[in-house]
């Protein structure tokens, strides 16, 4: 299978989605039997999303690649080009990993219309890995479109009270920065046309031609099309002020729909910024960044000082996503190579710890139906082992070293700090950190009002700890926790050579061999 | 080709004599037999018209032929609509088998009048001349005005009929003024013909600028946009297509909102496309000829502007989702006047065929669910329903986010295409209206999923209604639906044939690539 690897990892999950949809209509087909299929069908995505990790060559550039035509009339040279680079590499196990596990983490808390829950879990997992693995702007504008639908009709169907309001609110306003990217694709991809005398949408292409001067766009230009572009982007990070989406949709998605909200969605702006923005306008980002940065900062500290005054758990994660999420768009824009490093460390680390939180507030909620804190207290005498992971969670969260957090935060601090390119850069890292001592703030004491104490609400009382599928599904995040806190570097020479692609054209001076100062620094921790 | 020539060629009209010759034996029929059954009826048009698709596949190789002293003309250009005709024609008559028994209406009457509305759409594509576009639109309107009013006894049909016919002529009255207009324009002393309504002739002369007027030819070309923005529904000539569309019988909504429209834009792109911009002169030429062009692609961008927005906003706040679609329908056509802006027809024919089969696919289920008498035609209507109907349901969904244009369905390609074509112009022309024309496009392109959505979410997520039955759904409608549902994709995820066709079919394309 070789080189169709990367687009069986993509359409599996799909193929899964469509035999669900057809197998057992019949009366002898259980729930249960719908649910250990859909889940077969995501851990064999998982397992076959391992070997591109574990057969992936750190500084190959883009691999595993499939690059066929598929439309070429009109001179709309549309290819179906998917590969894996240091950049999606570990964003797409990100994908493949959550998926099983938020799978399980609802095992037992959707009661309606399961088989149809199951169908929209899978076509959403090819969604958002087709996102990460495409390298053709149309096919990527295409999985990011449709990958809506799913996550639509999971927050619609299976979401909280006010579902139809948050699954329109989140729908729109994606709509509203997809199809100004659009406009940005249908610009660039003329732009490159006339200059090159090649129409095409292919990703790889365009960078390059950018790089080597084929293609140059005026700084006026340049503006345009990186905010036709980030707009989209900065709406799905959320980047402070687009962000009141956010809330909304995380509190009223069901939990397997918040974890990979979270954990993924998110990713997809960040990760678009990275793949796009940076390398496609490098005029307008060092243009913009100073502003991008301010508006990151504010996010981290607003995000913090509002997560701290939610009464609702699930808001609380919400916010601080979008005080987490400002890190790593501050780190993109310090143009430095350990902030970039940092920011998709960053990305990773939100995914696995806020999936994670996710997970343990929709466990607590299967059992009580309330998410308010004021509902809870002293947890710690009734489900000893859920507080110690959820102990394990928050510190993450709050970037305590040797988690992972902490090496993500790090780095994007002191990238930005050292940034040579961005202006007030010290003044940025500086308010930055500020967020991390206010999301230790709201993190422990939300912990503490949970978790110790006497138990104050006798419903409390009868809490049954964790189960052994519960701890299934909390195993690997923790594990990974660790694991990326202790040996960060397993993670960051995959995608080192990436990352250094994208800083380069800021840091024409630099002289390339920033790797050893990455891996001294974090091995120091 | 000489006046005098008449230039017969019956092969030529091969395919509308085809459709009428079907009309004519239904109508014979019912009048003989008293009543024809319905299935026959159906069935001999629906092999009238798989007849008239094969008559116009054996045109093919005869591309720029001109017959009948240059009233008509053979090019892919006419073929290429007269196939989106035929499918909506043939999706319309599978819609309407069974409807026009549930709703105890005469047959024979109305699959004649329907084929004799084709017969005239497809000489509107065919025409090359501007009386013969003129023939051609009252044939198709007279038969759809009837069809309009076809359910006697709804007070509402008759409505629909008596506004689509007094605005209707309205408007005809406005391109014919257009018309002579132009033909006065073209006056050229001592050649022959001395003035022409002749489109090849007025091309000609508008390129060695042998014209008596330039300025006439601009009032001229002003009242057909008139004419011509009433059929299409643009604004703002479009307050007719609500009332309109709401008050018909679904089907023949269906019929209206895709084959009227796409007739209309055939003529529209025959005129202005090419012919009067046809010349590459015209492009370069200083003083009023320049300004000639200039301004009725300024002008048709922001009528295109201006319906895109006005449809898409009042769509919003529409209860009934026939009215809503009418509104839809209208912002469609704001979006297909995007690719006349760009002087490109083969991005309006690919937009117009994807359109129409989305479009009908739609109407095919609200007929279902309207049930007789078009009773449940409001959103509300549709709640709950998903899951007690899924494949209608999952059906309506897909042609609706088809409409609003999600990646992997025909309407995302044809809105590409048509975006892609104006950007690329505005570029090649620096008219920074043209990328205007876009960015408001994509913008529209967000709002209209709201609206789209809505129907879904009453679907899906609504708490079901009391008192909804599963309806009946006929074979026939299984066929439509499956035909739709299949060109849908199929234009979406492998539109390349049927782009390479268009492609080559385009002479402009054609030099610019050599």
């Amino acid at each position: 299978m070789g080189e169709y690897i990367v687009t069986i990892v993509t359409l599996l999950p799909l193929v899964g989605a469509i035999y669900l949809a057809v197998i057992g209509r019949g009366e002898n087909t259980t729930e249960n039997d719908l649910k250990w299929t859909a889940l077969v069908f995501s851990l064999a995505t998982f397992i076959l999303s391992l070997s591109l990790a574990i057969r992936f060559v750190p500084g190959g550039g883009s691999q595993f690649q499939t690059d066929v035509e598929w439309i070429t009339a009109f001179k709309l040279g549309i290819r179906y080009h998917v590969g894996v680079d240091g950049l999606s590499l570990w964003l797409v196990l990100l994908t493949t990993l959550l998926v099983p596990l938020a799978l399980l983490s609802s095992w037992n808390s959707i009661h309606k219309r399961q088989r149809e829950f199951l169908i929209s879990m899978l076509a959403l997992e090819t969604g958002m890995i087709g996102v990460f693995v495409s390298m053709d702007l149309f096919l990527f504008y295409l999985y990011w479109e449709v990958m809506l639908v799913p996550m639509y009709l999971l927050i619609g169907i299976w979401g909280g009270e006010r579902r139809i309001y948050a699954a329109i609110k989140f729908v729109i306003y994606t709509v509203v920065g997809s199809l100004l990217m659009l406009a940005g694709i249908i610009a660039i991809y003329y732009a490159h046309g006339q200059a090159t005398a090649n129409y095409t949408f292919d990703i790889v292409k365009i960078t390059e031609d950018i790089r080597g001067g084929a293609l140059s766009l005026t700084p006026a230009t340049q503006s345009l099309m990186f905010w036709a572009f980030g707009l989209a982007f900065f709406i799905k990070v959320p980047l402070f002020p687009f962000h009141t989406w956010l809330p909304d949709a995380h509190v009223e998605a069901p939990t397997a729909g918040s974890v990979l909200l979270a954990g993924v969605l998110l990713k997809m702006g960040t990760y678009g910024l990275m793949r796009f923005n940076l390398p496609f306008f490098p005029d307008a980002a060092r243009q913009w960044a100073p502003f991008i940065c301010f508006l990151a900062v504010i996010g981290i500290i607003y995000g913090a000082l509002v997560a701290m005054v939610q009464p609702d758990l699930k808001k609380l994660v919400a916010y601080s996503s979008v005080s987490h999420l400002g890190f790593v768009v501050l780190g993109i824009f310090s143009f430095t190579d350990k902030g970039m490093q940092g920011a998709l460390y960053q990305m990773l680390n939100h995914g696995i710890s806020t999936g994670a939180l996710f997970v343990i507030v929709g466990m607590i909620y299967d059992r009580r139906h309330t998410r308010l804190i004021a509902e809870f207290g002293g947890l710690a005498n009734v489900m000893p082992v859920y507080s110690t992971l959820f102990l394990i969670v928050t510190l993450s969260s709050i970037a305590l070293p040797l988690l992972n957090g902490f090496v993500g935060e790090f780095l994007v601090l002191i990238g930005t700090y050292t940034s040579t390119v961005l202006p007030q850069a010290k003044l940025f890292a500086s308010l930055a950190a500020l967020g991390m001592i206010l999301s230790a703030v709201y993190m422990l004491w939300m912990y503490q009002r949970v978790i110790y104490g006497k138990v104050t609400n006798p419903a409390n009382l009868k809490l049954a700890d964790l189960n052994l599928r519960e701890k299934v599904v909390l195993a690997p995040m923790i594990l990974l926790i660790f694991v990326m806190g202790v040996y960060p570097n397993l993670f960051l020479a995959r995608s080192k050579q990436a990352v250094q692609d994208i800083s380069a054209p800021y840091n024409p001076g630099a002289v390339a061999t920033p790797r050893a100062g990455v891996m001294n620094e974090t091995e120091e921790k | 080709m000489q006046p005098n020539d008449l230039g017969i060629n019956l092969h030529a009209v091969l395919p509308e004599t085809i459709i009428s010759v079907v009309a004519f034996i239904i109508m014979m029929v019912d009048a003989i037999s008293r009543n024809i059954e319905r299935r026959i009826a159906g069935a001999l048009s629906l092999l009238g018209l798989i007849g008239a698709g094969v008559a116009a596949v054996t045109l093919w190789k005869h591309d720029g032929e001109t017959s009948y002293s240059g009233m008509i003309i053979t090019d892919h250009f006419r073929l290429i609509f007269a196939f989106v005709f035929l499918i909506v024609a043939f999706l319309t008559v599978l819609i309407s088998m069974r409807w026009v028994k549930d709703e105890e209406l005469p047959v024979g009457e109305y699959f004649a009048l329907l084929l004799f509305a084709t017969t005239g759409m497809l000489f509107m594509s065919a025409a090359n001349d501007l009386v013969m576009i003129f023939l051609g639109l009252e044939i198709t309107s007279i038969s759809t005005y009837v069809l309009c009013g076809y359910r006697r006894r709804d007070l509402r049909s008759n409505e629909s009929a008596v506004k689509y016919f007094i605005l209707g002529s309205f408007s005809t009255a406005f391109l014919l003024f257009g018309i002579a207009f132009v033909y006065g324009a073209t006056y050229q002393a001592g050649a022959t013909p001395v003035a022409t309504t002749n489109l090849q002739i007025i091309k000609e002369r508008i390129a060695a600028g042998h014209l008596f007027s330039p300025e006439m030819l601009l009032a001229g070309a002003a009242m057909m946009i008139v004419g011509f923005g009433f059929k299409v529904a643009t604004a703002p000539f479009h307050v007719w297509s609500p009332d309109v569309y709401e008050g018909a019988p679904t089907p023949v909504t269906a019929f209206l909102s895709t084959g009227s429209k796409a007739a209309a834009f055939a003529s529209f792109a025959r005129v202005f496309v090419l012919t009067f911009a046809a010349t590459p002169l015209i492009a370069t030429a200083a003083g009023p000829l320049a300004n000639l062009q200039h301004a009725w692609v300024n002008a048709l961008a922001v009528m295109s502007i201006l319906t895109m927005t006005i449809g898409n906003l009042v769509a919003i706040v529409q209860s009934n989702i026939k009215r809503m679609l009418a509104y839809s329908s209208i912002a469609h056509a704001g979006y297909a006047l995007v690719g006349m802006v760009a002087l490109d027809w083969t991005s309006v024919a690919f937009y117009m065929l994807s359109y129409v089969v989305i479009n009908l696919g739609a109407f095919a289920i609200i007929e279902v669910i309207a049930r007789r008498g078009d009773r449940h035609t409001e959103i509300a209507d549709y709640q709950g329903i998903g899951f007690q109907s899924l494949g209608l349901a999952t059906a309506l969904s897909l042609f609706l986010l088809s409409l609003a244009g999600i990646p992997l369905t025909a309407g995302f390609v044809s809105k590409l295409l048509v975006f892609k074509a104006a950007w690329a112009a505005g570029s090649q022309t620096n008219n920074s209206l043209l990328h205007w024309v876009v960015i408001v496009g994509v913008i529209n392109s967000a709002i209209s999923w709201y609206y789209y959505l809505r129907v879904v979410v009453a679907m899906f997520f609504a708490e079901p209604a009391t008192g909804y039955v599963k309806p009946r759904v006929s074979r026939s409608l299984v066929a439509a639906l499956v035909l739709a549902i299949l060109g849908t994709l199929y234009l979406g995820v492998l539109p390349g044939k049927v782009l390479t066709t268009l492609d080559a079919a385009n002479p402009q394309n054609r030099t610019a690539k050599r």
